[in-house]
């Protein structure tokens, strides 16, 4: 029987060996397009209804009022208004420090391997051991913030309490956690400047800025933008320092726009909603990366 | 305009030395060429000078000022690199101005020596242009025009001329005795192409090991090789070298060669000191052999050739003579009559040779 099966395979035997390629991936396929595309398409579609999770009511399609609910709304803006000051401040501290490491670690140093590993740790551990981190870091009663300054003041500190303070402190551990990103991109840049660029600069006596300026910024302009790109995206999504450390307090001084998103979906049950919101996010995160895109093309056109 | 003297440069990587104790006496206005092979410390010597390296030893003496100490920006020199080191970023022009830009000098008086190095240069159709897009010449004339925009003490040029294709090196010769003559600055070049050395320097320093072997003008070097290294770096093709062994008996004194026997009086009487046994090198330029005449002039053998390899005017005969090699320059219209295998009278003047030990390498008187 099976001597018959091997010189003459049946039609399941042929089918597969025909499509063998495909057939393997398949599963891959299908996880993804169920937990994944399935849902974008649905929650799009889902935008344009008017529908809420904890009810029994029937979704009714309502075209674009949700968007222009929420567009409308002032609490999105002002929630819309704290995301961008963490991105604007976050980002900016993240450049800095990122690249002030970067020109540290480009020199040679004892320790400065074991230096770059610790570093380096942040940006590898998890958003919630980070954030779990955090919020014992601030916290009034124990916290080694609050001791710290107890220690000096005599009063215990509790950076949280108040909404610059509370910005603050999130500000911090994402800066934390995110510097080590900057500066491995801004260390790839200067390693890759020719020595003898600096010699020649050096017998042409050029003051360091021009230096820097002129040699050195061109290799790492290119990294460095996409690090604010990157960052700029990841900042704009910014929820889980904000939740574990804040969730969102004092009152909702520190909600950034995912945090929002969060809340209308899970806690007020506007579902409908929040899929558009979802959406309006997507839109601003897509028009940031074609930005990006065009600044990187029109530089490689220059060279 | 500056004098240099190096004493005792020392300079070492690891276990590796680079620099062996380089003396060296450069006067003001000169053309400098330092010769020598690969890894013989040619670039480490400039960059020394330069104080782009911190030496183990020795001091460096500008105009008679010790500059051992003193930092690169402050000592004032213009360095042509033999990688350009052309600034990647900048257009001609800002390549040009750069190291002018700290100088405190006005916009108008930069824009002005910019254009004057650029018509010196002739690059000035590529001002505005950055260096990846210009041709090696071009890029090298500008890597010189960053070193002459403005009036350094000294200029230090590392092969400036290797990374060109041959005929343009050969302009470019000629283009470098002419700026050199036009700024009148004491210049110092390194390059391992003898040739060069020979036509552009004025003095000229072979290096070997980190160490200087001889200076000496082109003719001092050509005609009075200080061991057999010199003899057979400056010179194209190098000297023929044939060991010989000193005999002395009823016959009278002699150096016996493979293919001949010279009378030491032809010799004038250089070996009268030695031992007889004692084995030396006789150096033969190519261009001092030639074929045996009807003259019967000099000290005549047979040799028979093994190869041919014309060079266009001239054709260089490889030669065997009793299992010496030898090599002889002869004009091509000679040369075209010969075929490898074929046996040929040759002729040479012993007084015009010159003598080596074979021990020591080192020439004699």
């Amino acid at each position: 029987m099976s001597a018959i099966a091997t010189t003459k395979p049946n039609i399941i035997e042929r089918f597969f060996a025909r499509h063998r390629g495909p057939l393997l991936v398949s599963p891959a396929i299908l996880v993804l397009v169920a937990m994944n595309i399935f849902p974008l398409f649905w929650s799009f579609g889902l935008s344009f209804y008017k529908y809420r999770a904890n009810r029994q009511a029937e979704p009714v399609f309502v075209w674009f009022d949700n968007y222009i609910k929420i567009l409308s709304d002032p609490v999105v803006w002002s929630r819309f208004q704290t995301t961008a000051i963490f991105v604007a401040v976050s980002v900016l501290l993240q450049l800095i420090v990122g690249f002030l490491l970067a020109v540290l670690f480009e020199k040679q140093f004892p320790g400065r391997r074991v230096l770059l590993m610790l570093v380096l740790t942040p940006m590898m551990l998890s958003f919630v051991a980070v954030g779990a981190f955090f919020r014992y870091y601030y916290e009034p009663t124990f916290g080694l913030l609050s001791q710290a300054i107890k220690a000096i003041t005599g009063e215990p500190f509790i950076v949280l309490q108040s909404p610059i303070g509370a910005i603050g402190a999130i500000i911090f551990a994402d800066v934390w956690m995110w510097s080590p990103f900057v500066m491995l991109l801004v260390l790839a840049g200067l390693v890759s400047v020719p020595k003898h660029l600096y010699e020649a600069a050096e017998i042409d006596r050029v003051s360091w800025w021009r230096r820097f300026r002129t040699i050195t910024f061109p290799y790492i302009r290119g990294l460095l933008l996409l690090a604010v790109l990157f960052r700029t995206i990841e900042t704009f999504k910014l929820f889980d320092a904000v939740f574990l450390i804040t969730e969102g307090g004092p009152g909702t001084s520190t909600e950034t726009i995912a945090v929002y998103v969060y809340r209308v979906a899970f806690q007020y049950f506007r579902t409908s909603e929040s899929a558009a919101l979802g959406y309006i996010l997507l839109f601003v995160v897509v028009v940031l990366t074609n930005l990006y895109l065009f600044f990187v093309q029109r530089r490689a056109k220059e060279t | 305009m500056a004098t240099l003297h190096l004493e005792g440069l020392v300079k070492r990587y690891g276990q590796i030395s680079a620099l062996n104790g380089v003396d060296l006496e450069v006067g003001d206005g000169e053309f400098f060429a330092l010769l020598g092979p690969s890894a013989a410390g040619k670039t480490t010597t400039l960059r020394a000078i330069a104080g782009l390296e911190k030496l183990d030893a020795g001091r460096i003496y500008l105009d008679g000022e010790d500059i051992t100490e003193v930092p690169v920006r402050r000592r004032n020199m213009a360095m042509v690199f033999q990688s350009f080191a052309l600034y990647p970023h900048l257009s001609t022009y800002n390549n040009l101005a750069y190291p002018l830009r700290e100088a405190g000098l006005s916009r108008r008086e930069i824009a002005k020596r910019v254009q004057e190095a650029a018509e010196l240069l002739r690059i000035k159709h590529t001002l505005k242009r950055k260096p990846a897009s210009l041709s090696g010449g071009e890029q090298q004339r500008l890597a010189i025009g960053r070193a002459i925009i403005r009036q350094p003490r000294l200029f230090l040029l590392d092969e400036p001329l290797t990374n060109l294709d041959a005929k343009l090196r050969h302009a470019m010769r000629a283009e470098f005795k002419r700026l050199h003559r036009e700024l009148g600055a004491t210049m110092i070049f390194a390059t391992p192409d003898q040739l060069e050395a020979l036509s552009m320097g004025q003095r000229i320093a072979i290096l070997r090991d980190g160490q200087i072997v001889q200076t000496g003008t082109a003719d001092e070097l050509y005609l009075g090789p200080c061991d057999e290294f010199v003899a057979q770096l400056v010179g194209d093709p190098p000297m023929n070298l044939v060991a010989g062994t000193l005999r002395r008996d009823a016959r009278g004194a002699r150096l016996e060669l493979p293919f001949a026997a010279i009378d030491t009086a032809a010799l004038h009487n250089r070996l009268e000191s030695f031992q007889p046994g004692t084995e030396f090198l006789l150096g033969i330029r190519p261009h001092d052999l030639r074929l045996a005449g009807d003259d019967r002039r000099g000290l005549m053998f047979n040799a028979k050739i093994r190869l041919a390899e014309p060079q266009g005017d001239i054709t260089i005969l490889d030669l065997e003579a009793n299992g010496a090699a030898l090599r002889l320059v002869v004009a091509e219209i000679e040369g075209a009559k010969r075929n490898p295998g074929e046996t040929i009278g040759l002729a040479f003047e012993p007084a015009r040779t010159r003598l080596f030990m074979k021990e020591s390498g080192l020439a004699l008187g």
